[in-house]
């Protein structure tokens, strides 16, 4: 399984899961539907069916 | 003696051509695109009521920046699958449009093989571009790399895809293929290509966090057009020697890559996105052409009769987040079907439409099913699913789309004893579950990683050790089968092509009780 860390808190997802299945596993794909965006660890914007990697770390704000 | 003069030749040639770009100054640009899924049309995206993108208006702008400097036009892959105009045509139509545009690259993105292999050799031989992919094996279609020539400078472009397309695309679209890994593989290509050009460009379907360890480890490549990731780059970043770049999705930007070489080094770079603002009359009306003969073809693919129902199909949402439902259990059963699985469980939320009797068209599907879910079967003890039919029926006052239609189960539940005690009686294949048994689950993307708290398959998710493709099957110690490139309403509709006539019927397997 896949561990990606969002807000810095770890959660797990399938392999080839994307940002998005992220977001519902941590509950904050509202946030984004409120105008908040993911950005990956080096503030860049992401969207939502971007793919994930082992250990990524993503921020909603 | 003959041989030798035309090697000699070959070999003065080739100096004489690499020579024409030292102590010159050189300026090209790289322009760029990537995860397009064939968004063709301004959209808006989610949380937002702005409408962006438009691939006309990007179309436009390509051809503007053309003209200033000699310019290659890249795609770092996920171009052919998607959107509904990407897939009712299995990609033909991005295809072509890709040609209208004059693509000079792509690579395979995992999204590439969601239609089959056979399938993705058609679209590479409709191409008017070579379509690259250095790290897969067993598809003689793709290229590794080619050599591009502008204003004296060659460029290398060697194309490389995520190491993880077994896992993220049904095993049958992949069978005989491998896939290797792209940081070998680009070494390889490195030493092979670095002295027979000035420039090498990785065009990079493993997204961006990978880029940066690939520029990291491998030295000699001078830029990384990257995909995958979805990832906005506004300006190129430099890791190393490496500028890497990306165009975030769905065409929403176009990205511009400026590059200064000087004795067969860059010297100079720059770059940004030019983000895709839908403005009528700024349209490339070539691209517009295509996008307009693939709408009209949208419209009969979407009005074609798929098959038969013999009676009504019950999608109501008052009736769907609250009862078994004849709708509702002919999803679930196709999930259970197709994956192989003991049972399914979907949300009743899933589905947003009903379908009359008689005739059912593709739009209907579309209509009743219109999210982008996928089917994911995970391992689940008793206790787990019985966890998750308590939950789906937790909501039931609120009429919320948590409640559950099933298949391969039947159970009784009280709505009128507090939430979290209202199941009763689960029997699995007409026999009373085991709660410390694994039985298999189909259910979709959305519940498997805990949409509408659904936290059970979770749980499972988070237990479980890593899975791989064996024997072109999917094995894990949880997953089973998860099939990304394949929308569940697509599913729906090839099920209903097959069977011709349908008649699901309410059966019983969900029971309220006092």
């Amino acid at each position: 399984m896949m561990k990606v860390f969002i807000n810095d808190k770890s959660f797990h997802v399938l392999p080839g899961m994307t940002v998005k299945h992220a977001l519902i596993r941590a509950g904050l794909l509202k946030e984004i539907e409120d105008s908040k965006k993911v950005y990956d660890e080096w503030g860049n914007e992401v969207g939502l069916e971007g793919a994930l990697s082992e250990g990524i770390k993503i921020y909603v704000r | 003696m003959k041989r030798l003069s035309i090697v000699l030749l070959y070999a003065l040639l080739f100096l004489f051509s690499l020579s024409f770009a030292y102590g010159e100054q050189a300026e090209i640009r790289i322009l760029h695109v990537n995860d397009f899924h064939g968004f063709a049309e301004p959209y808006k995206p989610f949380g937002s009521n702005e409408r962006v993108g438009g691939i006309a208006y990007l179309g436009a702008k390509v051809e503007e920046l053309r003209r200033e400097r000699p310019s290659l036009l890249l795609s770092a892959g996920d171009m052919i699958q998607g959107n509904n105009w990407a897939n009712l045509f299995q990609g033909e139509s991005v295809v072509e449009l890709m040609n209208g545009m004059r693509f000079d690259a792509m690579v395979v993105g995992n999204h590439e093989f969601d239609f089959g292999p056979e399938v993705l050799k058609r679209r590479v031989l409709e191409a008017n571009f070579p379509v690259l992919g250095a790290n897969v094996e067993g598809l003689k279609i793709l290229t590794p790399y080619i050599i591009k020539e502008l204003r004296g400078v060659k460029i290398a472009i060697i194309g490389l895809v995520t190491e993880d397309v077994p896992i993220s695309t049904h095993p049958r679209n992949i069978s005989g293929i491998k896939f290797f890994s792209p940081m070998d593989t680009v070494e390889k290509y490195v030493k092979e290509l670095k002295n027979k050009t000035h420039m090498i460009v990785v065009l990079s379907h493993i997204g961006h966090a990978v880029d940066r360890i690939l520029a990291e480890k491998v030295k000699g490549i001078d830029v990384i057009v990257g995909g995958h990731s979805h990832t906005k780059v506004t300006k190129p970043v430099k890791v190393g020697d490496t500028i890497i770049v990306q165009a975030w999705e769905y065409g929403r930007a176009l990205g511009l890559l400026d590059l200064t070489s000087r004795d067969g080094k860059i010297v100079r770079f720059e770059g940004y996105l030019e983000e895709t603002k839908p403005k009528i009359g700024k349209e490339d009306q070539k691209v517009l052409a295509i996008i307009e003969k693939y709408e009209q073809k949208m419209d009969s693919v979407l009005n074609r009769e798929v098959g038969e129902a013999d009676g009504d199909l019950d999608g109501e949402r008052s009736n769907v987040r609250k009862k078994e439902t004849n709708f509702g259990n002919f999803v679930a059963d196709i999930l259970k079907d197709v994956s192989k699985a003991d049972v399914a469980i979907i949300n009743g939320g899933g589905i947003r439409a009903s379908i009359k009797k008689g005739e059912i068209r593709v739009k209907e599907i579309y209509t009743a099913l219109p999210f982008d879910n996928y089917i994911v079967a995970i391992k689940l003890t008793g206790r787990q699913i019985r966890e998750a039919l308590e939950h789906g029926v937790s909501g039931i006052e609120e009429e919320d789309g948590r409640f559950p239609q099933v298949s391969g189960l039947t159970f009784k539940y009280s709505p009128f004893e507090k939430r979290g005690s209202r199941v009763r009686e689960v029997l699995v294949a007409g026999r009373p579950i085991d709660l410390g048994k694994e039985y298999i689950v189909a259910t979709h993307d959305f519940l498997a990683v805990g949409g509408d708290g659904y936290k059970a398959f979770g749980e499972a998710i988070k237990t479980s050790r890593d899975f791989s493709v064996i024997g072109g099957m999917i094995k894990g110690e949880k997953v089973v089968y998860s099939d990304s490139g394949r929308w569940l309403r697509d599913v729906v509709v090839e099920y209903i092509k097959e069977k011709g006539r349908i008649a699901p019927k309410v059966e019983g397997r969900i029971k309220e009780i006092r």
